[in-house]
């Protein structure tokens, strides 16, 4: 199955991303998969940004009404003049819901999973070979980080990743990306990803603070 | 107190059909009442592997969309009383089957047999789908290399999804020499990706081509290792006790004890 609905963290909040090509119909079930999907973690109150001139209004109503059901609300933003807007300087003023809330995720995370969360995120088990975890704040792995981590989604570059093994297929911060070297070693010792200086760094830490500060 | 276990990996070519028929053949021999049902509807070929081809009178297709009831199309293995076959049909595809079909099928066999093993198909569409609908538990059969269990990795996730619980691994294909030199994945490697309870090792065996192509599982060979690590399974999943085979050590200790036989 191709992936034609796709959740984003960017610097306006969480934008949901839809194929130009696929059928609509294809869309709603997809998001409908994507939401009930067991694996799928959202923060009560999250507002989904889609591009205005992407739906007509009746397909705005279904999508929205389906995310509603979720505790989702969906919004049309112009994604030209917000991108404007923060070129220009100026920072998103909403605060995003459940950014300081931890969410706890108590399993492994396989391929294919997907966590999505406004606020950190906790993960007791490994992170996967391609699965993705997109978080607001900070995100935590109690054990081997294989797959793609996004902390900081909404643009705070403050936000780190901290793994017991650190040996992620790509780390993101904010708006930074870094990916793993071609031949990666494993860590023994708990690693934390972190941006110093325009730049995601990996150094040595201790765990003495918890990941949702 | 019949189980049905679902034989699925993700990726094709690993050996699911090779283990389905090693596993029912050891079962068989055990003295268990023992069906294999063919998913990979369009592609079959578990019959082939039990040497049965030409006694294949009707399908699953056959049995599930009513013409015939299923023991009309199962077929008895020549030489194992107690093991049986219901083949998939050649020309129709995998939409011919849908997991409701097969659920209400698997149900009215559980009372006739005492194992119900159903060969997945590749892939994580609806044939899999299908196939993992009516098991109570899955066997992930991978191999010791990254794609392998990248795709194993995926399966025991959407096997998750679908509320199935209780999976095993089985490991195909090792070759012992590459792992010593470090040119395969190690049981360590994939042990901690996968992380689920693994009971099987096969080693990668001349011997399993040579059967499948006479139609007669490699199980029933005795001086080979493949065989008796798949001998090994079946008593595992009859709740034995029983240690891994240790052929990553020596090749010469390996070729000492297939001349012992074991």
């Amino acid at each position: 199955m191709s992936e034609d609905v796709m959740f984003k963290g960017s610097r306006y909040g969480l934008q949901l991303v839809l194929n130009d090509q696929a059928d609509f119909s294809i869309i709603e079930k997809q998001l409908k998969d994507k939401l009930e999907s067991a694996f799928n973690f959202f923060c009560q109150g999250t507002v989904i940004r889609i591009a205005e001139d992407r739906l007509t209004q009746d397909q705005m109503a279904k999508l929205g009404s389906l995310l509603e059901r979720y505790g989702l609300s969906l919004k049309a933003v112009d994604i030209k003049s917000v991108e404007k807007t923060m070129r220009a300087g100026q920072t998103a003023a909403e605060e995003i819901p459940g950014i300081r809330q931890t969410t706890i995720v108590e399993r492994t995370l396989r391929g294919g999973d997907e966590v999505i969360c406004n606020g950190s995120v906790v993960i007791y088990g490994n992170v996967n070979p391609s699965a993705t975890v997109i978080a607001g704040g900070n995100i935590d792995v109690r054990g081997t980080c294989r797959g793609v981590v996004h902390a900081g989604a909404f643009g705070d570059t403050d936000a780190f990743v901290i793994a017991d093994h650190m040996m992620a297929m790509q780390v993101r911060i904010a708006e930074l990306i870094a990916r793993a070297p071609d031949h990666i070693e494993k860590s023994e010792h708990v690693e934390k990803a972190l941006v110093r200086n325009g730049q995601i760094v990996i150094e040595p830490a201790q765990r003495n603070e918890e990941a949702g500060k | 107190m019949s189980e049905i276990i679902v034989i699925t990996s993700g990726k094709g070519g690993v050996g699911k059909t090779t283990t389905t028929a090693n596993l029912g053949v050891g079962l068989a021999t055990r003295g268990k009442k023992v069906v294999l049902i063919d998913t990979d509807t369009g592609l079959r070929n578990l019959d082939l592997l039990l040497g049965l081809e030409n006694r294949i009178m009707y399908d699953l297709i056959d049995v599930t969309e009513g013409r015939v009831p299923y023991k009309k199309a199962l077929v008895r293995h020549k030489k194992h009383d107690t093991l049986y076959l219901l083949p998939t049909s050649q020309v129709k595809d995998k939409m011919a089957l849908n997991p409701e079909q097969l659920v209400k099928l698997c149900e009215e066999m559980r009372a006739e047999f005492d194992y119900i093993l159903i060969d997945c198909p590749a892939g994580i569409e609806q044939g899999f789908k299908t196939a993992i609908a009516a098991a109570d538990c899955a066997i992930v059969v991978t191999m010791p290399e990254i794609s392998a269990v990248r795709d194993a990795d995926k399966i025991i996730g959407e096997l998750g999804r679908a509320d199935k619980e209780n999976i095993k691994l089985i490991v195909n294909r090792i070759r012992p020499q590459m792992v010593r030199q470090g040119d395969m994945l190690d049981m360590d490697d994939i042990d901690e990706i996968l992380s689920i309870e693994c009971i099987g090792q096969v080693p990668d065996d001349e011997l399993v081509v040579t059967s499948t192509n006479r139609g007669e599982p490699v199980i029933s060979n005795k001086d080979s290792l493949a065989g008796k690590a798949y001998s090994n399974i079946v008593g595992r999943i009859c709740g034995e006790n029983i240690p891994f085979l240790e052929f990553s050590e020596e090749g010469f200790f390996v070729k000492l004890k297939r001349v012992f036989g074991w």
